[in-house]
């Protein structure tokens, strides 16, 4: 479970979050909604700690990751933003290395690996160096190596950005899996269908603040739209301000 | 703490694999090491060889008939063979066909008899280099006859060949053998230096600047492992790479001296174990030094591209001072041990040059280029951690 309360971000004079604050469940998809520039990937790289908010607390599970940002990692999975890749090591040596990073044993590693590998349908590739990689193929190996340590907490970035339709139906059925399995996931995106079909909370961000969130309906029923878009539209829109 | 060391040991893996698998890049940094040794024996056997033709010399002589006694002296001494000389001396000597050509002319023999000077013309190219030891031996043989035929004649009047020598010159030479090697020998602590820098380059980049430029950077720094043990596995799989190329670069150089005919060239200098050992004593703690100092300023660099050409920036350091050691000879003061890449380079040189200093020497210069990569570590771990580096912004 992840807590954010009160997140903010300042970037020069621009503020980037201001005032953030939801709770993304366990055993439950939790998606992170708005247009391009609205502070999503601030937030998600507030919550994973690699930029410090300037105001707010951050609860993973019970740690305060503030307080205790090792401890907070080794419980989440992370597929970021940019997710590069070595082109020189194989896709296998990827979760293998985030595997030892994390501090799983030999056994474990293999255990896991297998598994995801066979999950994300990538027992062609496992071997091979991944220079040359389709974006989809990069993709799932991101994913594996996120997810290597099997984390309670499951955060990512625009997962399906870019995707071909079976890359993004793997990444769905992870998704979908994770939820079963009891994990908290929360996921970015801006594609209002793959929200729609995948989660149960949402939260939607504009202009660096939470302008609504709940289920979809409850969406719908607070803006009078039938459709969730044109519901997006109306909250996160350029006078998304005046709406709530 | 050993949590920190075996993460660390982690990431050192994992960067070598990395770098080993750079065909294109681990072979460049393998020719930049290869490359300095290999011109350098290349270099000193042309020397010596010169040296060794200079004590065999072929003499062409036109004109013999006219100075039989004189050919015949020439006959007698060591390394020395008389030929019959070209048609056009002077043409021969231009094309290169004869280095040298001795002329006598047909009133040599009416000059000499009657005790006059007697010419000789020696036909030589002055431009040409590589031949100069031997004409300057051929010269030297024709004023020894000259000096010889004197004396005698002096002799032959009743007079003492010392009268006709007012001076005696000699050369006293105070630089012992060990050391004229060693100055000679004076591009070797250069290229092992150099090689500490060459060594650690590709990973020192690669794994800072590069990692960012590829974005894995931040994929990596969400690993619940601290940033001075990412840093550390880093450093320390440069500085490994560097103390392999450095061991590579002091090896070749013993290798090729082992093969150039030092003793030839007037060098009593045996290179040995010793000599390799006290190299590899002296610089294995200053790849440290160059591993975290060109990781921190790659990570510091914006882009990969920049990195490089501050690597580049970087390398002038060690030949500066290589310059420097070459235009005025190091004087060896204490302090310099304490200076990280000087201290080296003293010793070295002086390992070279046969009279290496005390353990203490060693120890200190160890310890400065240890304390100098701690510094630099430190630096790097802090930007690791910063927003503006993780971003590149």
């Amino acid at each position: 479970m992840i807590t954010a309360t009160a997140l903010r971000k300042q970037f020069g004079d621009k503020t980037a979050v201001d005032g953030v604050s939801f709770v993304a469940r366990d055993g439950e998809v939790t998606g992170l909604l708005g247009p391009n520039g609205a502070g999503k990937t601030t937030t998600l790289r507030m919550l994973y700690g690699v930029l410090r908010p300037d105001a707010g607390r951050i609860q993973v599970d019970d740690v305060d990751a503030l307080d205790a940002p090792l401890q907070a990692r080794a419980r989440l999975g992370v597929l970021p933003d940019i997710n590069g890749l070595y082109p020189r090591l194989t896709a296998w040596e990827h979760i293998k290395y985030f595997g030892q990073l994390q501090g799983l044993d030999q056994a474990t590693i293999a255990r896991r690996g297998e598994r995801l590998v066979e999950q994300l349908d990538m027992k062609a590739l496992a071997h091979r160096r991944t220079a040359g990689f389709s974006h989809g193929e990069r993709a799932k190996v991101a994913l594996a190596r996120a997810l290597v340590h099997a984390p309670q907490n499951v955060l990512l970035d625009e997962p399906t950005n870019g995707l071909d339709v079976m890359s993004t139906r793997a990444v769905r059925e992870i998704v979908r899996r994770l939820r079963g399995e009891g994990r908290c996931v929360l996921f970015s995106s801006h594609v209002m269908q793959e929200v729609s079909a995948l989660c149960d909370a949402i939260v939607v961000i504009a202009h660096g603040r939470v302008v609504a969130q709940g289920t979809a309906d409850d969406l719908r029923a607070l803006t009078g739209h039938a459709s969730l878009e044109d519901a997006f539209v109306a909250l996160a829109g350029p006078d998304s301000r005046e709406t709530p | 703490m050993t949590v920190l060391l075996r993460q660390a040991f982690v990431v050192l893996i994992k960067e070598l694999r990395d770098a080993i698998r750079d065909r294109r890049a681990m072979s460049s940094v393998l020719l930049g090491v290869v490359i300095g040794p290999a011109i350098a024996g290349f270099l000193m056997n042309r020397v010596a060889d010169r040296q060794r033709s200079a004590d065999e010399v072929r003499i062409p002589i036109v004109g013999a008939e006219h100075a039989p006694a004189l050919v015949e002296w020439l006959r007698q001494q060591a390394g020395v063979e008389v030929v019959p000389g070209p048609e056009d001396p002077e043409r021969a000597v231009r094309e290169e066909t004869e280095y040298v050509v001795a002329v006598i002319p047909p009133e040599f023999a009416e000059r000499f008899r009657a005790s006059r000077p007697a010419p000789i013309r020696l036909v030589t190219d002055g431009s040409r280099n590589d031949t100069r030891p031997q004409v300057e031996r051929v010269r030297r043989l024709f004023m020894q006859y000259g000096s010889e035929i004197g004396a005698l004649r002096l002799i032959g009047r009743g007079v003492s060949p010392a009268v006709a020598s007012p001076l005696e010159l000699s050369d006293v030479e105070v630089s012992t053998a060990q050391q004229r090697a060693g100055r000679i020998l004076s591009i070797i602590p250069l290229m092992v230096l150099i090689s500490a820098f060459t060594g650690a380059m590709q990973i020192a980049t690669d794994s800072t600047a590069g990692e960012r430029e590829r974005g894995s950077l931040e994929a990596l720094l969400l690993n619940p492992v601290p940033a001075t043990a990412l840093a550390l596995g880093k450093c320390l799989a440069a500085a490994l790479v560097a103390m392999l190329m450095v061991s590579l670069a002091a090896t070749l150089c013993g290798a090729i001296l082992l093969f150039v005919p030092l003793e030839e060239m007037g060098l009593r200098f045996r290179f040995g174990a010793p000599h390799l050992l006290g190299m590899l004593a002296a610089m294995w703690p200053l790849c440290l030094l160059t591993a975290a100092l060109q990781a921190c300023i790659a990570t510091l660099a914006r882009s990969f591209k920049e990195a490089q050409s501050y690597m580049g920036i970087l390398m002038i350091l060690p030949m500066l001072l290589g310059l420097a050691g070459a235009l005025y000879p190091i004087d060896n003061q204490p302090w310099m041990y304490g200076v990280p890449i000087l201290g080296q380079y003293v010793l070295l040189t002086n390992v070279i040059g046969g009279h290496p200093p005390g353990a203490l020497a060693f120890l200190a210069a160890g310890a400065a280029a240890v304390a100098g990569a701690a510094v630099f570590l430190r630096v790097m771990v802090a930007l690791f951690t910063s927003e503006r580096v993780i971003f590149g912004r």
